[in-house]
């Protein structure tokens, strides 16, 4: 023993421990949603998650790229179980069939949807909005001057005449056509735009927005959520929608307003037990009324995700959970999947405290 | 006896040429490069002393993943060495060929050989002569716009002489700034996941087939004048395809090889344990993740093993360490660095609550001068 470690072990024996505290969860009368001309589906989904908020959490995937359920057949395979959740993204929305006839996929077509519904699933939709890039030939998201990027001025929601305007509405108004169909087919939708508005720019100094639609900060883009909600809600009517607002942490001055938004989520690719439930304690106070969920998680490039046993026992009581898919897996080109595999989601399961689809339909039923 | 010395001059030269030609190991692993591009390591400036235009860099490696991607760095600028070598996927042995600026870099300042998810088990040089290459498709050129729109159908009779082992080469023109191509089978799906934008430079790249399935999907349009292969891709044009084969033999000589750092196991504990040198010119620090400390508590112990670099004391250079979050702020909370001076014995730091709080939250860095580190531990107080 070198000097210093008889000190250490009697320090050693001073040892406190921490225990995680069980975080206060409002009553569900609290939560009210946004738009009081919702549809009875998304009043009952609403009911279900805020009855089993802070209770169990609803288990949840993204498509694989946009229109498909792949990566819930890797969750049914890995545990015999489909997940509640499955989200589509919006991404390619220009190279769907139905106005682009060289398009490799059609969003027209709701056959994947509607048999995940039937099927007893919760729709989510995303939308990784892409619009011109400065090339005038390709599509993306990510702001900048280089060719592959894109200058698009979120501000412009603002200048009726601009191109950018006319480009926003054209495609809201696309989107709001397959969710219209949605509508009227009765399938409520776990709706989540313009996410990760903030970027890293209240992470440090320097960051900035990733995504063109928090380019040129929170009042622009404030004004854009609130104008594709209007749109949406009030000129589209569309009342299947649960608004899904993300934070970035300490981003208040982003957020649109309790009026438009209905649920508050985090994305986190460094999802160790500990921060994240620091983050959803920091996020549970900075929005009392709103539930609270872990809208993107996976393995990060630098940690693991923690199992999600290990999530709830630190405190975190996230609504529900949604997983990133793998292209690599899908493609079976890995054997390994890059987000959260089959140990992840054992493990998820076997806690007991997460809701799979067919436990989603049963309490959905109950509620008719 | 003048002609005796020609005659071992001369055998003299064609011996040297022989041993030239030959494939040799300049580095010798295992070496592990991680996830998060956290590893590398550099491979030193000598190896490249008689190297010319044209040799090739052959880096052998295992526990590959799909996603695994390699670099090849320049070791002051941290950017690619070539546009097309700062960052790219691989499957088996992966390649680069040495440019007049690839190598004025590398006589300088050497490589580093980065990356993530994969293992180095060898990195050799060989020279061009050691390639032989065979046009098998020579145009019309084709132009691959910025858009991906266009693309080039090759006809299988073009692939009949390719082995597992060979390389597909692309002779380019016109090459612009992100340039990339795709090299997909006859129903367009990407031939291997490597070669689904692979980044594409002045010199053109070059894909080395070491699985068999992408052999089986040319083999399967047949070996005639349909349609086996389409190249697509932006930013170049295609001018010619070449099936490359190395020919020279590999030397078993390990003389002057550079060897990697010796990997250690880590034991329960342990978030650390190697030979990680923290030099005078402060470029030293050692960076862990918050995944480790997620169970710890109040009054756990870090405990930081070192050996003193006398060289450095020798120079006048004070050793010192401080313990950073991955912010680079100060752990304890403080707003300026705390400095703990180093006098030999293990550095025990014990957890407050702010620390306890920063590390959980962010992991930590160990920054400092004048040693080398040598073992980090985290006891529990528990």
């Amino acid at each position: 023993m070198r000097h210093g470690h008889l000190l250490l072990f009697f320090l050693l024996l001073l040892a406190g421990c921490t225990q995680a505290q069980e975080p206060e969860i409002q009553p569900v009368s609290s939560y009210v949603l946004c738009n009081k001309n919702a549809t009875p589906e998304v009043k009952r989904l609403w009911s279900v998650l805020c009855s089993e908020y802070g209770k169990r959490a609803m288990s949840g995937v993204v498509a694989n790229v946009d229109w498909n359920t792949r990566e819930t057949e890797n969750v049914y395979q890995w545990t015999g179980k489909y997940p509640a959740l499955n989200v589509f993204d919006f991404i390619n929305i220009h190279a769907s069939r139905d106005v682009n006839k060289q398009g490799w996929l059609d969003y027209s077509d709701l056959t994947p949807v509607t048999e995940w519904y039937e099927a007893g699933g919760v729709v989510g939709c995303m939308w990784h909005w892409q619009v011109p890039a400065n090339n005038g030939t390709n599509y993306t998201c990510s702001p900048g001057t280089q060719p592959g990027e894109t200058s698009f001025d979120p501000g412009k929601v603002n200048d009726p005449s601009s191109a950018e305007y006319k480009r926003m509405i054209h495609d809201i108004d696309q989107v709001a056509g397959y969710l219209k169909k949605m509508q009227k087919r009765g399938i409520p939708v776990i709706w989540r735009p313009l996410h990760e508005a903030a970027g890293n720019a209240t992470e440090f100094s320097g960051g900035g927005a990733w995504f063109w639609w928090g380019a040129k900060g929170p009042e622009a883009y404030k004004a854009l959520w609130r104008f594709l909600y209007d749109r949406m809600v009030n000129y589209h009517k569309l009342n299947n929608l649960i608004w899904v607002w993300n934070s970035q942490m300490n981003d208040r001055d982003w957020y649109p307003g309790d009026e438009y938004v209905d649920v508050v989520g985090r994305d986190n690719y460094y999802a160790l037990q500990y921060p994240l439930a620091k983050e959803f304690k920091q996020l549970q106070a900075e929005y009392p009324n709103k539930l609270i969920t872990l809208a993107e998680c996976g393995n990060g490039d630098e940690v693991e995700m923690s199992l999600w046993s290990k999530i709830w026992g630190e405190g975190s009581r996230w609504s529900w959970f949604m997983t990133w898919y793998d292209y690599n897996y899908n493609a079976g080109t890995s054997d390994e999947h890059q987000f959260a595999g089959e140990k992840w989601w054992r493990d998820a399961f076997n806690t007991g405290l997460v809701i799979d689809r067919e436990e989603m339909k049963r309490l959905l039923e109950v509620t008719k | 006896m003048r002609a005796y010395k020609y005659i071992f001059t001369v055998l003299l030269g064609t011996w040297s040429l022989v041993a030239l030609s030959l494939e040799r190991t300049i580095l010798l692993g295992p070496k592990t490069i991680g996830k998060a591009w956290k590893d590398n390591i550099l491979i030193e400036p000598r190896h490249f002393t008689d190297a010319k235009p044209g040799d090739v860099l052959t880096v052998y490696n295992d526990n590959a993943k799909g996603m695994s991607q390699a670099a090849f760095q320049h070791p002051k600028t941290w950017q690619g060495v070539a546009p097309e070598y700062g960052c790219f996927g691989f499957a088996g042995p992966f390649r680069m060929t040495l440019s007049d600026s690839i190598l004025n870099i590398a006589r300088t300042h050497g490589i580093i050989l980065g990356g993530h998810d994969y293992r180095i088990l060898r990195v050799t040089l060989s020279e061009a002569s050691d390639y032989e290459e065979t046009i098998v498709w020579s145009g019309p050129a084709v132009t691959m716009k910025t858009d991906w729109s266009a693309s080039v159908e090759i006809p299988g009779r073009c692939f009949e002489k390719l082995q597992e082992g060979d390389g597909l080469r692309l002779h380019v023109s016109k090459v612009q700034e992100g340039a990339a191509a795709k090299l997909m089978d006859f129903t367009w799906n990407a031939l291997a996941p490597s070669v689904d934008g692979m980044p594409v430079g002045e010199n053109g790249v070059t894909w080395f087939v070491y699985d068999r399935a992408p052999l089986l999907k040319l083999q399967l349009a047949g070996y005639g004048a349909q349609t086996a292969m389409r190249i697509g891709g932006k930013g170049y044009r295609l001018d010619s395809i070449g099936i490359v084969r190395q020919t020279g033999e590999v030397s078993e000589d390990l003389t002057g090889v550079q060897r990697a750092p010796r990997e250690y196991q880590l034991q329960p504990g342990e978030l650390f344990r190697g030979e990680k040198a923290f030099p005078a010119d402060w470029s030293g620090n050692l960076s862990l993740t918050a995944a480790p400390f997620q169970e710890s508590t109040e009054n756990d112990v870090l405990l930081v093993s070192y050996r003193l670099d006398k060289e450095a004391q020798a120079a006048g250079v004070k050793p010192q360490l401080s313990i950073r979050d991955s912010r680079w702020q100060e752990i304890t909370g403080a707003g300026e660095p705390v400095w703990y001076p180093l006098d030999g014995n293990d550095l025990i730091y014990i957890f407050d609550p702010v620390a306890l709080d920063r590390v959980k939250t962010r992991g930590l860095i160990v920054t400092g001068v004048g040693f080398t580190l040598t073992k980090i531990e985290l006891i529990s107080a528990q």
